[in-house]
């Protein structure tokens, strides 16, 4: 795939406040990319920077081969933004609205009352046509400015935060949006802080603090290199003590508790008893694919029967306080 | 089909809709009505019945209908445009206009236009008054057309100052007080350095510099640099039968020909108003880094 946004050692300081550190970020085109990190961490200067409203202070930006300093123009009729607030116009329709910014990337009349409708429809504000932007909801502005963003039918769609202050409904029906969009073939750059909304939108994430890139890549590659190891899940129907006395001295197994248990010291106490029904044990476990094959494989050979062995899903909530030490 | 500014059509319409454009129209011709009738009905009384009772009835009213729609002028057109770019900054649209494929100078200039077409509603709106001195006599077709053209290009200096002051700062209010101090200081400030001038020049033993081109060309620039004392003097040069364009300053030695003060307001007016312009295009592109402009919300 290639990539449509490009930063090498991307550098931006206001005054003296290092806002972006040597930031190197890949988006491959047609991803949508959730860029994630705490207050502060430097994503709207990132994305300022992508948008050309920012000049950085050294370091090059480049969205689908055109640097953003050196040809913003042709950036910016590759480039749809949204920022983090809304601007409105008071005394103005929504149609207006769009007419207006229509106009200001140059799109012929007859082409632009066509794009009007069309986008209006899009995200769903068709009804709201001739009613003042200043009338409409957070929710309804916020989609407003999505199709503010589409009117010159941008390669790259850069969005801001588009979720905060949107209700669950709302949300969903961004995400639903933004997959709508995907499928038209945009790209889309989209921040947050709610990391959960973005595994499930997203195709890649990239995560930012202090201006540093802290991992990036597709969602799945993440949470799978981001764990320093796994938790396995093993329930056992019986042979329990026999499954600890196989797992305590496997060289892979770092830790081992029984679900329930404060700590392993306390799990020493006693082997388990098959007569008080299935455990659960908790793995902590540091081999890989195969290691956990064979781990499998010893366990039955042992003769204990297990009726459930699974690695427990970590979600990307874990890996973003994982990763980022809360420092900003 | 070639398109219009888009800003300007933008602000022409939001401008022309409500009813705030009408309002002020309205209290800017009542305030100059208001003059002009308290004015007529001192000076009609005590004028006499002369055969150039008429004549200065007319010229009275015409100074005075120029001198207030000078003054309305001054101070409304900076407001005009103070709030034009410092207000797409408060109304955080600015960035989307910088991000678009605007160009600087499409914006500073659609902002400039949708301001000075207001502007020349209120000096066209004078027209009919002026034309009523007409009447009375006293005034020709060349004060009244050099009236409108000092009113206009006074109208474009001080929308450029405006203009400037808000592509420069981040608030439409503080880019207002800056517009209307900055015309103040101009006004006020002109007149003493002059008045100062003369009296160290009168006192002194320098006073055979007075007589010397340089000086005279020196004073009149810098005369020229005030709308009132230019027109004032242009009107008073022309009433006494002078020439419209240019003026011959006898001296002791020689005659210097010297254009006419309104002649060289123009000029200087247009020079000023384009290095203006200049410096707000420079101001509306991406903050170079360690300079960012943005207002955090
Ligand atoms: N206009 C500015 N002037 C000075 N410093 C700024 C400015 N904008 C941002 N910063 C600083 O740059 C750093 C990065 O800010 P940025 O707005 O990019 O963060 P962010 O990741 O978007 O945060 P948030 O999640 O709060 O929106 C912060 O330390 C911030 O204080
Ligand atoms: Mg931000």
């Amino acid at each position: 795939m290639a990539s449509i946004v490009e930063t090498c050692d991307l550098t931006h300081r206001y005054g003296s406040n290092l806002a972006l550190d040597h930031l190197n970020l890949t988006i491959p085109e047609g991803a949508i990319f959730g860029f994630i990190g705490p207050n502060g961490a430097g994503k709207t200067t990132t994305m300022r920077i992508l948008t050309t409203l920012l000049l950085p202070t050294s370091g090059e930006a480049r969205v689908a081969g055109v640097s953003v300093t050196r040809e913003p123009r042709v950036v910016r009729r590759l480039v749809g933004f949204m920022p983090d607030f809304f601007g409105v116009y008071d005394n103005m329709k929504s149609w207006e609205y769009l007419d207006f910014f229509g106009r200001s990337y140059g799109i012929p009349a007859q082409q632009r009352r066509r794009l009007i409708g069309e986008l209006l429809d899009l995200v769903d504000l068709g009804h709201k046509r001739d009613e003042p932007v200043m009338s409409l909801s957070r929710g309804m502005k916020q989609r407003l400015s999505l199709a503010r963003a589409m009117m010159h039918d941008p390669r790259l769609l850069i969005l801001d935060e588009p979720a905060s202050g949107l209700d669950p409904r709302a949300r969903i029906e961004l995400r639903e949006l933004l997959r709508e969009l995907r499928a038209m073939g945009k790209t889309i750059m989209i921040s947050s802080h709610i990391l959960s909304e973005l595994a499930e939108m997203c195709t890649h994430i990239g995560i930012i603090e202090r201006g540093k890139l802290l991992a990036a890549g597709e969602v799945q590659e993440i949470l799978r290199t981001m764990r320093p190891h796994r938790i396995i899940e093993i329930r056992v129907v019986s042979g329990a003590a026999r499954a600890e006395e196989l797992l305590r001295t496997h060289p892979d197994v770092l830790e081992l508790r029984r679900e329930g248990a404060r700590a392993s010291t306390e799990a020493e106490a006693e082997p388990l008893d098959d007569e008080t029904g299935p455990h659960t044990l908790l793995v902590d476990f540091a081999g890989d694919e195969h290691a956990l094959g064979d781990l499998l494989a010893l366990l039955i050979a042992g003769g204990v029967r297990i009726s459930h062995f699974a690695e427990q899903s970590s979600d990307l909530e874990d890996i973003f306080l994982h990763v980022t030490k809360g420092i900003v | 089909m070639l398109e219009l500014n888009p800003i300007l059509v933008k602000d022409l319409r939001s401008r022309m809709r409500g009813a705030r454009a009408y309002i002020l129209l309205t209290i800017y011709l009542l305030i100059l009505a208001g003059v002009t009738l308290l004015l007529y009905a001192a000076i009609s009384g005590d004028v006499g019945n002369d055969l150039n009772a008429g004549r200065r009835i007319g010229q009275t009213l015409f100074f005075t209908i120029a001198t207030v729609a000078l003054i309305e002028v001054c101070l409304i057109t900076p407001v005009l445009t103070s709030g034009s770019i410092a207000g797409e900054k408060e109304r955080q649209t600015y960035d989307l206009l910088v991000a678009s494929l605007l160009t600087p100078w499409q914006i500073v200039w659609g902002k400039l236009v949708s301001a000075l077409a207001f502007a020349s509603l209120l000096i066209v709106a004078i027209v009919p008054m002026m034309s009523l001195s007409f009447l009375f006599g006293g005034v020709g077709l060349t004060e009244v057309l050099i009236a409108i053209a000092g009113l206009f290009v006074t109208a474009v200096l001080y929308a450029t100052i405006g203009l400037f002051w808000s592509a420069m700062l981040q608030s439409s209010l503080g880019a207002t007080g800056f517009a209307i101090g900055t015309v103040i200081v101009l006004l006020l400030g002109i007149p003493f350095v002059i008045v100062i001038a003369s009296l160290i020049l009168g006192s002194s033993a320098l006073s055979n510099l007075l007589d010397s081109v340089w000086f005279i060309y020196l004073s009149r620039f810098v005369a020229a640099l005030h709308p009132f004392i230019a027109l004032g003097t242009t009107a008073s040069h022309l009433s006494s039968g002078g020439n419209p364009f240019f003026e011959i300053v006898r001296t002791g030695t020689a005659n210097v020909i010297v254009p006419s003060p309104w002649v060289l307001f123009t000029i200087l007016a247009l020079i000023f108003s384009a290095v203006l312009l200049a410096a707000s295009v420079r101001l509306v592109q991406p903050a170079p880094s360690g300079a960012d402009r943005r207002k955090r919300p």
